[in-house]
């Protein structure tokens, strides 16, 4: 991937791929996917500099004003007809059309050729070089022909090429970025700014610069830069952004704000909590950002395709003119290569995959669900099968100890030592073994050189005595002595369907926590949602059989494997893909990265902890597992988009140039249906806004 | 003749449609260069040519796409005045109805559904404010062909009759005669601030959902019923 690759448009926000069109506006350096984007952007953003936006604007209205007034006085000539006798008139009309036309190459006409010029000074031809050769040759033809005496002027083809290009660009640029505006907030973060309070006064500073500690002032309506804690201040935030949820938080002194919501009606003063670019909403902005930026297969195919397209049409133009003069007149061969040009186009091959998986990741986002790129929502919408990890997945992250069996010691000695090992485990098991810790007044010793094996257990040493939590296999591994009657009771204690946590110090297991996980509500809906939709399902889980069975009964699940290492379930994983085609795995992201990050699209949900994780292609918010049915419905949605786009525009263009060829187009009808190809295209994508309902 | 009379009565009554609308972009055009009398005639003259210029534009566009309708069905092409063909009949009736269902909300009998107007433009109106605050000569020119691509229910409505005329002239010269029509009130307005009060407004308004209805019913009656009232409007 080069670094040009890496680009969004300025003004629309889609990537701009290889073939990019870079200007300098007011100082700044930007990219643009097309002409209309660069022009629809200096029109918006010339506020630095407002004259040179307003005439931008005014050359567009005076070039269309000359240019429709060659249009209404050739229409008028070619309906009345002018007899061989009015040579005068004819010879009139024809140098008002030139006077008319000239203007309009001039201010039209110009803009155009710079952009093309730009592109061939970067080595690539551009549609506009297209536009700029079929118009520039119908202008001087005509002015040949006026010059000659001849009969037939064509300044309307001229005039008309440039004023619909410039203006359909222009118009579909608009457009385009006004679809593409729910994203803007994930967008926002790079550019965010704050007003930062130091010694009494007020500055405006990039988010960028802000530090842990500063003070911030957050206005009613602005959308707050920072993480941090309200010192001053009452108001209501919305954190759609962050959640996905809309409802309005209440915040005064003392609670917590986040980077990307917008403060509603009251003045706020933040001292924030991290620098401006660690906040979360900084993180959704840059992985929002990069999956926009991932080029795809279906990308790339176009993009390659793009790239010999415009040469070939060259050449083609070239031939059809060479073909058509040779059984014909000059002139309407002319016309005939010159619909070649226009027809040829390839504006709508270039928007047909970008704009359908931008859509389709900034509806995710807005959601709260997070996709890295589109590759990844392309994979979503193949995946065949999912799998599911069990604890804090299927299961509430809120656990509870039901019971404490020992072996010749206290429970709470047991709780005592599992509690030490596990305060530091980043488990969700932690919380329900050190609050059932707490609750009975157990005093915690600390542990040191404390360890996670990832679907075995914790190890470390607790007061100086080495310790170790997890499971029973993995600690008798660890070289742990059993009591004598310890597998008969591990039976028993196995057949409840609970998880069983085995605590070991001192070389001997000495006791087992005992602890239930209660379903997810929306578990079992999930599961069913995804069989309606085709997808099987599968547990995989380290914990024991029983257990297993118990949760994939409950809500549902096809199949079920337990007791997995991570390794296992990675071959497990991988048996399963063999199978049955491309799966997806669901876990929380920690424990299961490995085995997320083998699965053909790995799923996180709720990982609080943090995003920037790279193991997982989707992460879901918090609690946000019910999502997962929906956002394969939107991936399928986009992969039929994105197909049905591709069709269209690669027909499109066949077609159109097929008639051209044989010389049953007029080119400016080409450049109407051109224009309206690129519509096409967007308004198909832009289905996706409303497509997939829950 | 007297079609396009008619179009030019239209026009005259929806003006106050216009004004109601545009007619803030044509005061801000007068305030915007107080200076001599003369300077401001012509930024108004400037301004409305821009305008009629591309409705008459947007006329031959929606001309020639009729005509392309009727071409396509495999019709024959229908000269100004003589009988129509079936495919022309098909597209009068059509549009007539489309033109009836356009003058309801004018005429306060339907609500307007915002959405209509297609996104790009709406978001054009909004830089148009810098070319107003332009001094330069040109610029009211070029306010007046970009106010004229702005989406409005009655050019639509326009726009839809110089379709069933199924003829790029007849088309840019009906569009032409409305536009021309819409001129007095947009200058006065622009010349001497507003002229007439809410009241005056919506009967205006009113009256232009008359004349399109009105227009509506006659199209859809040229293109059902007999092929002689055609020639008869014509003549």
């Amino acid at each position: 991937m080069t670094a040009i690759a890496d680009e969004l448009c300025s003004q629309c926000g889609l990537p701009v791929g290889r073939y990019a069109t870079w200007r300098e506006i007011t100082g700044d350096r930007h990219a643009f996917c097309c002409y209309g984007c660069c022009l629809a952007y200096q029109v918006r953003n010339g506020q630095a500099d407002e004259s040179e936006a307003a005439w931008l604007l005014i050359r567009l209205g005076v070039g269309a004003f000359l240019a429709m007034n060659v249009m209404l006085l050739s229409l008028f000539l070619y309906a009345r007809g002018l007899d061989s006798t009015e040579t005068g008139l004819r010879q009139a009309v024809h140098l008002l059309l030139w006077a008319l036309a000239t203007p309009v190459m001039g201010i039209l006409g110009w803009m155009l050729l710079r952009s093309a010029l730009h592109d061939l000074a970067d080595r690539r031809l551009g549609a506009e070089l297209l536009i700029c050769l079929g118009s520039g040759a119908a202008y001087a033809y005509s002015v040949l022909s006026i010059l000659a005496g001849g009969e037939h002027v064509y300044f309307d083809i001229a005039a008309t090429l440039l004023v619909l290009f410039t203006l359909g660009r222009f118009l579909e640029a608009l457009g385009r970025a006004r679809a593409m505006r729910s994203l803007a907030p994930m967008l926002a973060a790079e550019r965010a700014e704050a007003t930062l309070l130091a010694d009494g006064r007020e500055v405006q500073r990039p988010a960028s610069e802000i530090r842990a500690g500063d003070l911030v002032l957050v206005r009613p309506g602005e959308r707050i830069a920072v993480d941090g804690v309200v010192v001053d201040g009452r108001s209501t935030a919305d954190e759609m952004v962050l959640t996905g949820e809309g409802k309005p938080a209440e915040k005064c002194p003392g609670s917590m704000v986040f980077a990307g919501s917008v403060n509603h009606e009251g003045v706020l003063v933040v001292r924030t909590a991290a620098a401006g670019m660690q906040s979360r909403w900084a993180q959704i902005c840059r992985i929002v950002r990069d999956a926009l930026r991932q080029e795809t297969r279906s990308y790339r195919l176009a993009d390659r395709i793009a790239a010999v397209f415009i040469p070939a049409v060259l050449v083609t133009a070239v031939l059809t003119i060479v073909h058509h003069s040779s059984d014909g007149t000059f002139e309407n061969a002319l016309l005939n290569g010159l619909a070649v040009l226009v027809i040829a186009c390839p504006c709508a091959l270039g928007l047909a995959t970008p704009m359908a998986l931008s859509l389709g990741i900034g509806r995710l986002a807005r959601r709260g669900c997070l996709v890295r790129g589109g590759t990844i929502l392309e994979a979503l919408a193949s995946v065949r099968g999912v799998a599911f990890d069990k604890t804090g997945t299927l299961t509430c992250s809120r656990l509870h100890v039901v019971a404490v069996e020992t072996f010749d010691v206290r429970a709470d000695a047991v709780l005592r030592y599992a509690a030490a090992l596990e305060r530091h485990s980043g488990h969700p098991f932690e919380r329900s073994i050190v609050d059932a810790a707490l609750a009975r007044t157990i005093e915690v010793d600390p542990a040191d050189g404390v360890r996670l094996v990832p679907g075995c257990g914790v190890v470390g040493s607790v007061g100086g005595t080495p310790a170790a939590a997890g499971r029973l296999d993995w600690l008798s591994d660890l070289g742990c002595s059993m009591p004598a009657d310890l597998p008969k009771r591990a039976r028993v204690l196995d057949a409840t369907g609970l998880t069983v946590i085995y605590v070991a110090w001192a070389g001997c297991v000495r006791g087992a926590i005992l602890i239930d996980a209660p379903l997810l509500a929306e578990a079992t809906a999930t599961v069913d949602a995804l069989r309606r939709l085709g997808v099987r399902t599968m547990l995989l889980t380290g914990d024991l059989p029983a257990a297993g069975q118990r949760v994939a009964d409950a809500v549902g699940i096809d199949a079920w494997q337990a007791r997995l290492s991570p390794e296992a379930k990675q071959d497990a994983l991988a048996a399963w893909e063999a199978r049955i085609g491309s799966v997806a795995m669901v876990g929380d992201g920690i424990n299961d990265a490995p085995v997320l990050a083998t699965a053909s699209v790995g799923i996180a949900v709720g990982t609080a902890t943090d995003l920037a994780r790279e193991s997982a292609g989707l992460v879901l918010p918090e609690g946000g597992l019910r999502h997962l049915p929906w956002a394969i419905r939107l991936s399928r949605a986009v992969r039929t988009t994105i197909a049905t786009n591709l069709v269209w525009a690669f027909s499109y263009n066949a077609i159109g140039i097929a008639l051209a060829v044989q010389g049953l187009l007029q080119p400016v009808i080409a450049a109407g249906l051109m224009a309206v190809s690129s519509v096409v295209v967007i308004l198909n994508s832009l289905r996706l806004e409303s497509a997939v309902k829950d | 003749m007297t079609d396009y009379l008619v179009f030019f009565l239209a026009g005259l009554a929806g003006s106050f449609h216009c004004a109601g609308m545009c007619g803030g972009f044509a005061c801000a055009l007068g305030i915007s260069s107080p200076g001599h009398r003369w300077t401001m005639i012509g930024r108004q003259a400037l301004y409305n040519t821009g305008r009629v210029v591309t409705y008459a534009f947007l006329g031959a566009l929606a001309g020639a796409a009729g005509q392309a309708i009727c071409t396509a069905g495999g019709m024959a092409i229908p000269t100004l005045d003589g009988a129509m063909g079936t495919g022309q009949r098909l597209l009068a009736t059509a549009s007539g109805a489309l033109m009836i269902v356009m003058a309801l909300p004018l005429l306060g009998l339907r609500r307007v559904r915002v959405g209509f107007a297609a996104p790009g433009l709406a978001g054009m109106a909004g830089s148009l404010r810098t070319v107003l605050a332009t001094p330069a000569w040109p610029a009211p020119l070029a306010f007046g062909v970009l106010n004229g691509f702005l989406p409005c229910p009655l050019v639509y409505a326009f726009a839809v009759q110089a379709a069933a005329g199924a003829d790029p002239v007849s088309g840019a010269l009906t569009m032409a005669a409305f536009g021309a029509g819409t001129i007095p009130a947009m200058a006065a307005i622009g010349a001497v601030g507003r002229l007439a009060g809410p009241m005056a407004l919506r009967w205006g308004v009113r009256t232009a959902g008359v004349f399109i209805l009105a227009l509506g019913l006659v199209t859809i009656g040229r293109g059902m019923l007999f092929p002689a009232f055609h020639g008869h409007l014509m003549s």
